[in-house]
């Protein structure tokens, strides 16, 4: 078993991990920048060492200085949290070679998943049905116009090396499509310099689905059923639920039966995520996070699963603490994602409580919002015994929820939850962008 | 022997008034020094690094208050802190000492890499404020200096 854990991360997710730690008797060394030297998590972690200065790429992104960290507080095992490095190949492949545990999985199958292509490519042999698009990437216009045309506009340009939106463009005909090649292979060339791109057919207003995973060296791969991601502005995740509303038990197996084949197709371990693009009662394979996602409470509330517990035990080589057949439904559970939308001290923070509330957060009375790192603050999640239940609870708890200091995003949070749409469940990616035009929040 | 009952003996060691301790169980054997010269390094040694008192400047909560002309460096990297090339060798610099901008005045181990950090102007040694081999974070005060 890991006795001794570096958590390469900060804020939410660090205190996260600390606390299944502390439960499973697991030594914590948090690894902080200077910006971060008086966080929650260094308060709460046995040890903290200071890696760099606030920039995350001299600090959160120093591989060198995390290694180093590690071995030198005496830690067995690197846990990378989410963002950051938690997808980063080399990270896991230098911490290995220093004889450190990675609690992620193996290099080699990071790295596949992290080419969207080849990812695509490995659930398509799997015969898990991908989006209609171009046979691996499109070197030029020509080609371009020709996949196109076979797919049928519109068609979205997507980055081999893809994520956050970056080098996507939908296009709607063939006259465009030139100049938007141009565009996006530049930014893909800047942002993960990979310029390489291909085409998907575009679906409009669709469902973002996935499916939670947690896997082990033994073979043992379980779901945790599905989160529905589709509440998203500018790419960017709010609000996610499980079970969704727009899922039925046969579209949900069907899900679920794919994505366990895939990861223990590609012999994946630890926590991960399938994600799904749903429309018009059928599904198609998008990508996989290959790490713990921000939303992994929402699973965590409906099964009772300790997710992180699960993938210290998984990197240990342990085998998981269920079976498939163990895991309970039936409970729903929906999180909102707390964002600042302005840095500084927070002068008054308390989180709303009681029955089927968790708040999972860095913040506290005189906590520093850092202008240098992610403007998540806080997740609130509830459950309750079905959808309306929930949200009913998810408006109450938004409602007591008090920061000050900082502007943060909870009243239009509270307006998301209350929005008739939201509440029929009935709605596409494209919901926050309709419910801004009616009005600013 | 697990790493587990090492970190045990490792800490219960540190408490004790023992400068040395040898544990044989099983074929295996441990044994645990203190108050000795830090390790030789091994590794070649990398290209040089110059060590500003501005490397690294943060927070200082944990430095010293002092006379206003004397400046801290603090460590640029997260390693282990050697003031010599090699254990049987004499320290790079003294307290006292006055060091010409260039010359090496301490080796951060940092992944098997010896990385020699350089005065980066000329300056008097005031005191020394990291230990020996021992490990050393980001920002962590490593010397007090003296502009010369």
């Amino acid at each position: 078993m890991i006795q001794s854990l570096l958590i390469a991360n900060r804020g939410e997710i660090a205190v996260r991990i600390i606390r299944t730690c502390r439960e499973m008797g697991i030594r914590t060394v948090v690894a902080h920048s200077q910006a971060d030297s008086d966080s929650l998590a260094v308060r709460m972690a046995d040890q903290a060492v200071c890696v760099g200065p606030p920039p995350a790429r001299d600090s959160y992104l120093n591989v060198r200085n995390l290694v180093t960290g590690a071995v030198l507080s005496r830690c067995d095992a690197i846990h990378p949290g989410v963002g950051f490095l938690a997808e980063n190949a080399g990270f896991a492949r230098e911490a290995q070679e220093a004889g450190l545990i990675f609690v992620g999985p193996d290099p080699e199958v990071t790295e596949l998943l992290g080419d969207k292509i080849r990812a695509k490519r490995s659930a398509q042999e799997m015969g898990i049905p991908v989006i209609p698009g171009s046979a691996g990437s499109v070197d030029d216009a020509a080609q371009a116009v020709k996949a196109a045309e076979e797919i049928g506009y519109p068609v979205i340009v997507k980055a081999a090396a893809g994520g956050g939106g970056k080098g996507m463009r939908v296009v709607r005909g063939a006259s465009e499509l030139a100049d938007v090649l141009r565009v996006a292979s530049h930014e893909a060339e800047k942002a993960f310099s990979d310029g390489t791109l291909y085409l998907e057919k575009y679906f409009e207003n669709p469902r973002h689905v996935e499916i939670q995973i947690v896997a082990d060296r033994r073979g043992h791969v379980v779901h945790l059923g599905e989160r529905d991601c589709t509440v998203q502005e500018n790419h960017q995740k709010l609000v996610e639920e499980s079970p969704s509303p727009a899922v039925s038990a046969e579209l949900r197996a069907k899900m679920c039966e794919d994505a366990v084949r895939l990861l223990h197709g590609l012999g994946y371990t630890g926590a991960g995520t399938v994600e799904f693009l749903v429309k018009n009662g059928k599904h198609w394979f998008m990508e996989v996070n290959a790490r713990v996602q921000v939303e992994h409470p929402v699973s965590e509330m409906v099964t009772g699963v300790d997710i992180i517990r699960q993938q210290i035990l998984a990197a240990s080589g342990e085998a998981l603490e269920v079976t498939q057949e163990e895991v309970r439904f039936g409970a729903y559970a929906v999180e909102c994602r707390i964002n600042a939308r302005s840095a500084g001290r927070v002068t008054r923070f308390i989180p709303p409580g009681g029955f089927g509330v968790r708040v999972d957060t860095y913040l506290h009375d005189g906590a520093v919002v850092s202008p240098y790192y992610d403007h998540l603050v806080a997740k609130l999640i509830v459950s309750g015994k079905n959808r309306m239940e929930g949200l009913t609870r998810m408006a109450r708890a938004l409602s007591e929820f008090v920061i000050e200091g900082i502007a943060t995003n909870v009243p239009q949070q509270a307006r998301i939850v209350a929005h008739p749409v939201f509440r029929r469940g009935i709605y596409g990616t494209g919901f926050i962008a309709d419910m801004l035009k009616e009005g600013p929040t | 022997m697990e790493l587990k009952e090492l970190y045990a003996l490792i800490e219960r060691f540190e408490k004790t008034g023992l400068s040395e301790l040898t544990f044989k169980r099983n074929g295996e054997e441990v044994t645990l020094k203190k108050g000795i010269p830090a390790p030789a390094p091994v590794a070649a040694v990398t290209p040089s690094h110059a060590l500003s008192a501005s490397a690294g400047r943060g927070p200082s909560a944990d430095a010293p208050a002092r006379a206003s002309d004397v400046e801290v460096i603090r460590a640029p990297i997260v390693g282990t802190f050697y003031r010599a090339p090699a254990p049987d060798a004499a320290p790079f610099i003294e307290k006292g000492d006055k060091v010409k901008k260039g010359q090496t005045i301490c080796i951060l181990e940092a992944m098997k890499l010896m990385n020699e950090f350089q005065a980066e102007f000329d300056l008097e040694i005031i005191g020394i404020l990291a230990d020996n081999g021992k490990m050393v974070e980001f920002g962590t005060p490593l010397f007090e200096v003296r502009r010369a």
